[in-house]
């Protein structure tokens, strides 16, 4: 029996090859596409990439937005802490006071009828008192609180030598306040009486035309008759202790921090990498060579270096540091990276896909670049996060000691160290460079730890 | 092709250790506050009974402070710093002594006769060392020959280059023995001068001219004064206790002639350190009787309404100027454009706010005496009144005399204090501002900063000088060609004139005069800027009384001290 087998002759046609078999649900994208797309992703270090912009945007243009001469001196408010703006009184211009005497005419252990000679103002508190026989002295205190209740009569401001000495005249450290004044008669063994007479003085803030002159708030000091009134210049975030606006220094200090902060670690993790991927990769006693190099500058101590370069390049007292200061932390800073570099290169070189890229013929710069530096990203980036704060904190400690930028230049860091001085007193001059150097640091450890993440290749992918 | 959109991105683990953070966060504020709350807790327990109160005890007349920085050794030919004069005043008594009111009184010397060729001194009979024996006129040609003894290499052996050949045993040209001091019998000492000195009196009071016994100094075989057992003391209190770095305790001598009028029984010092704020602390819990304050801790001393004193320690400071030829500093027009635009009563009023502090005017300070009264009111200092105008044209004459059109930078060598460094910077923002010449300011450590004084690498130095001996001639001679503290080499024979007539007078009046002269030639020839002198602000417990602060000797003086029960 035969079975009849029919063909068509579509049955003779070559079967063609599915070129499709599978269609990706989602776009190729490529390694930085992916990178940035996580970055983008995470609200946090998206906000720390805009907060290192915005700081850089900051040292840029800020002193052209805030243009204040942040050396400028205001030597009628020091120490302030920030507060609305304020006048003050144009009055004519000190003169020397001089003392009063009186024939003592009075017995007692205390003066009587202290009062003004003059009305108060931040210039000079002049007062005059009744003296009193037999006195040897009299002693003037002056308190920012009530000395009433339990005669706590505050700062030993002055004394005056002799009974008839009838008059004291206070210039010291005066501000737009209520000040209790008392004055105590001493006797002849400098003993201080137990009465005192007591006054209460409400200053008021003055400045001469000449001083206003002076210190460029008017351009022509003729134009100013005493009794008018004049706006300070205001200082958004107060003054530092010798008068200088505050954020006007803060914009300023940011350029130097800023560039030493980043442009150092930049350096030296880039040196760091080059010659750590060198020494993994070549191997052998090229990496025995270079990594000896890396140990010995590892045992160079910083500060030696940095004077040596100081005066190699030729830089006096007072002058700015901060260029030896870069090629000091660039030529002694990148060690530490080198070797972070090496091990993990030395890793990845194990790993079976850079054997299987090598025998699929990759080149030596592929390799290193396709596969081994974004191996190593996160270590770089840890480094890097690493290194931008301590390099603000070592220009901070070499302006402190005199071998970072020179006065009247400002730095965060040479800032807060001025700063933690007074940080009973006015905290304000320590908290606004702390706060930045803080706020900055934690940016770039975030972005970094954001940029870790984003950029390894492990995390590929992934959500 | 059908395209999706990549979903949005919606990072779940950032929401999470966001959660984390803040519970984190509030987790280890609570635990801090707990914490501070137990110490605060634990401190009152301890610190309430125990502690509080201990800075007095008026029924054992017992009073504890603290000590700024501990003496390297007690040995009265070597001491230099003020912590050894502090404790050597109150161990130790010269043939003369200050009385509360600063007058000389008799100390070991009953009487004494200065002469212009020389001195004697009659010692009292009663003086007695700890151990019972006598104080004798040996004691003292003893201390003297061992500080000129160029084997010691004392410090101060300059100022005991009055007596008669102490400057040649010093450099070693003749034999201590020649030194022009003799004990004619146990109770007469003969002094020769080199030249007349009208005050060998306060000389003889200060530290260096204490006695030293011979035969104990020997007994201890070059551990002289190095602890509490090896030294023998002729003064008011004696040391009892002296744990190196820890504790210092000095308790009243019973054998000094003149016990009955000393009335503490025990000063200790059971806290050495220098940090103000750690001090005042102590002082705030209770523990010590006496703090000094820094500017820091002046508005809590308000609010804490604490009974404050304040006092002059004595020494100036100035801005130096380099008088090296090669220095454009040596120039007269450019110093007097600076001294024109220098206002140190801004300088003190403003920038520095210390009440201790007094703007200075000129070198010699306001508690000097004269000839009778205060030397500043005999001799009042010329006015030098800021005038921006007259500045402007010194320096353009400057200019013209040197020869530059710009002043090149100039250098401001100063200290690392704070105070140093505020100064510096108020001072180069004052010159840029009024006459536009840039200063370069150069920090250094203070024996950096000696260093560079001396070889003279400076246009200006911030610098300061505190008396030695309580007349004017310890700032006086400063700038004498011929004193190594003259850093700017100023050369002045007019005044080297007047410091020749103010060491070998003996005439008050005709000394005061040159000094008066002195003061003049400084202001008028720009030498030097005054900036201040120095004062201090402290407190005392109320229940202490009597105790005696000085500019120069022992500050603070305990010994006519006393405690009331009730202030």
């Amino acid at each position: 029996m035969s079975v009849a087998v029919r063909f068509s002759p579509a049955d003779f046609e070559p079967v063609t090859a599915r070129r499709q078999l599978q269609v990706s649900s989602r776009p190729s994208l490529s390694y930085w596409q992916d990178s940035w797309r996580r970055l983008k992703g995470s609200r946090r270090t998206f906000a720390s990439l805009c907060a290192v912009m915005a700081l850089g945007a900051m040292a840029v243009a800020g002193p052209w937005v805030w243009s204040v001469d942040p050396a400028a001196q205001d030597i009628d408010q020091i120490s302030q802490a920030p507060a609305w703006p304020s006048s003050a009184l144009i009055v004519p211009p000190y003169t020397p006071w001089a003392a009063v005497t009186a024939t003592p005419t009075q017995a007692g252990d205390v003066v009587t009828n202290l009062r003004l000679a003059e009305p108060a103002s931040t210039q000079a508190v002049r007062l005059v008192w009744e003296p009193v026989v037999g006195a040897a002295g009299y002693v003037v205190y002056r308190s920012v609180y009530d000395t009433a209740p339990d005669r706590a009569l505050g700062l030993p401001i002055g004394e005056v030598l002799g009974a008839d000495q009838a008059s004291f005249e206070d210039r010291l450290d005066l501000e737009p306040r209520r000040y209790w004044y008392s004055v105590v008669v001493t006797d002849e063994n400098r003993a201080e009486q137990s009465a005192y007479a007591a006054l209460t003085v409400d200053t008021v803030r003055t400045v001469s035309a000449g001083d206003a002159e002076l210190r460029g708030w008017v351009e022509d000091a003729t134009v100013l008759a005493p009794g008018d009134q004049i706006d300070l210049p205001y200082h958004p975030l107060g003054t530092d202790y010798l008068g200088r606006d505050m954020l006007a220094r803060l914009l300023y200090g940011a350029r130097v921090s800023l560039f030493i902060g980043v442009v150092a670690p930049l350096l030296f993790v880039l040196v760091g990498v080059v010659w750590g991927s060198a020494a993994g990769f070549l191997g052998g006693r090229v990496d025995q060579l270079l990594m000896r190099v890396a140990d010995f500058v590892i045992a160079l101590p910083f500060l030696l270096f940095m004077i040596l370069f100081k005066i190699a390049f030729g830089i006096g007292p007072g002058e700015s540091g901060v260029f030896p200061m870069l090629v000091a932390l660039v030529l002694l800073g990148w060690p530490s990276t080198a070797r972070l570099v090496r091990g993990q290169i030395l890793q990845v070189r194990q790993e079976g896909y850079v054997a299987a890229s090598q025998l699929l013929g990759a080149r030596t710069g592929y390799l290193v670049f396709r596969h081994m530096i974004p191996q190593t990203m996160g270590v770089i980036l840890v480094t890097l996060t690493f290194a931008v704060p301590s390099a603000i904190f070592t220009e901070a400690f070499l302006s402190f000691i005199g071998m970072g930028v020179a006065p009247p230049t400002p730095s965060w860091g040479s800032m807060a160290n001025e700063g933690i001085r007074t940080m009973l007193s006015h905290p304000h001059e320590l908290l606004f460079p702390a706060l930045i150097i803080s706020a900055t640091v934690l940016a770039f450890n975030l972005l970094g730890d954001g940029l870790r993440d984003a950029l390894d290749v492990r995390m590929r992918g992934r959500e | 092709m059908m395209v999706e959109q990549p979903p949005t991105y919606r990072d779940p683990m950032s929401r999470l250790a966001m959660r984390q953070l803040l519970w984190l966060g509030a987790l280890s504020l609570v635990g801090f506050v707990a914490l501070m709350g137990a110490l605060a807790w634990a401190s009152s327990i301890t610190g309430g009974s125990a502690i509080a109160g201990r800075a007095i005890d008026v029924e054992t007349g017992t009073i504890t402070r603290a000590l700024a920085q501990e003496p390297p050794q007690l040995d009265s030919t070597r001491a230099t710093d003020q912590a050894s004069i502090f404790i050597l005043g109150h161990v130790m008594e010269g043939l003369l002594r200050y009385d509360a009111s600063n007058r000389l009184v008799p100390g070991v010397a009953e009487r004494w006769d200065i002469r212009p060729d020389g001195a004697t001194f009659w010692l009292r009979d009663d003086a007695r060392w700890s151990d019972g024996r006598p104080v004798t006129a040996h004691d003292f040609v003893f201390a003297w020959r061992t500080i000129v003894d160029p084997a010691n290499a004392a410090e101060y052996a300059f100022i005991l280059y009055y007596v008669k050949n102490g400057e040649a045993i010093n450099r070693g040209e003749l034999s201590p023995e020649a030194l022009g001091a003799t004990a004619v019998d146990d109770r007469t000492l003969e002094v020769e001068f080199e030249r007349p000195v009208g005050f060998f009196d306060k000389l003889v009071a200060f530290a260096v001219y204490f006695p030293v016994r011979e035969d104990f100094y020997r007994s201890r075989d070059g551990r002289y004064a190095a602890d509490a057992e090896d030294l023998v003391y002729n003064g008011p209190f004696m040391m009892t206790r002296w744990v190196h770095g820890a504790h210092v305790r000095l308790e009243k001598n019973p054998l000094y002639w003149n016990r009955d009028a000393v009335r503490l029984n025990v000063i200790d010092m059971p806290y050495v350190t220098a940090d103000t704020g750690a001090v005042v602390n102590l002082f705030k819990d209770g523990s010590i009787a006496t703090a000094t304050l820094g500017a820091e801790q002046l508005d809590d001393a308000m609010k804490l309404r604490w009974n404050l004193g304040r006092y002059s320690d004595g020494s100036v400071f100035y801005i130096d100027f380099n008088f090296r030829p090669e220095r454009l500093t040596s120039n007269f027009h450019l110093r007097r454009a600076l001294q024109l635009v220098n206002d140190s009563g801004e300088l003190v009023n403003k920038v520095i706010g210390l009440p201790g502090y007094l703007p200075a005017v000129s070198l010699f300070p306001i508690w000097l005496n004269g000839v009778e009264g205060p030397f500043r009111q005999e001799y009042p200092p010329p006015v030098v009144i800021p005038d921006l105008e007259l500045a402007r044209t010194h320096l353009e004459l400057a200019k013209q005399e040197l020869g530059v059109a710009e002043i090149p930078p100039l250098v401001l060598l100063t200290g690392d204090a704070p105070i140093a460094n505020k100064q510096a910077e108020y001072f180069q923002n004052l010159f840029d501002r009024a006459l536009g010449l840039e200063i370069r300011i150069d920090k250094q450590i203070f024996k950096q900063r000696l260093d560079k004084m001396t070889s003279g690498d400076f246009d200006m130095v911030a610098a300061g000088w505190g008396p030695d001996f309580a007349d004017p001639l310890t700032f006086g001679d400063l700038y004498a060609s011929w004193n190594g503290n003259n850093r700017g080499k100023y050369n002045n024979p007019a005044l080297d004139e007047q410091v020749r007539i103010a060491q070998n007078s003996l005439d008050p009046r005709t000394r005061m005069d040159a000094f008066g002269e002195i003061q003049r030639i400084l202001i008028d020839d720009a030498v030097q800027l005054p900036n201040y002198e120095r004062g201090l602000v402290y407190v005392e417990d109320p229940r202490l009384k009597g105790v005696v602060h000085r500019s120069v000797g022992t500050d603070p003086d305990y010994t006519t001290a006393y405690l009331v029960e009730n202030p």
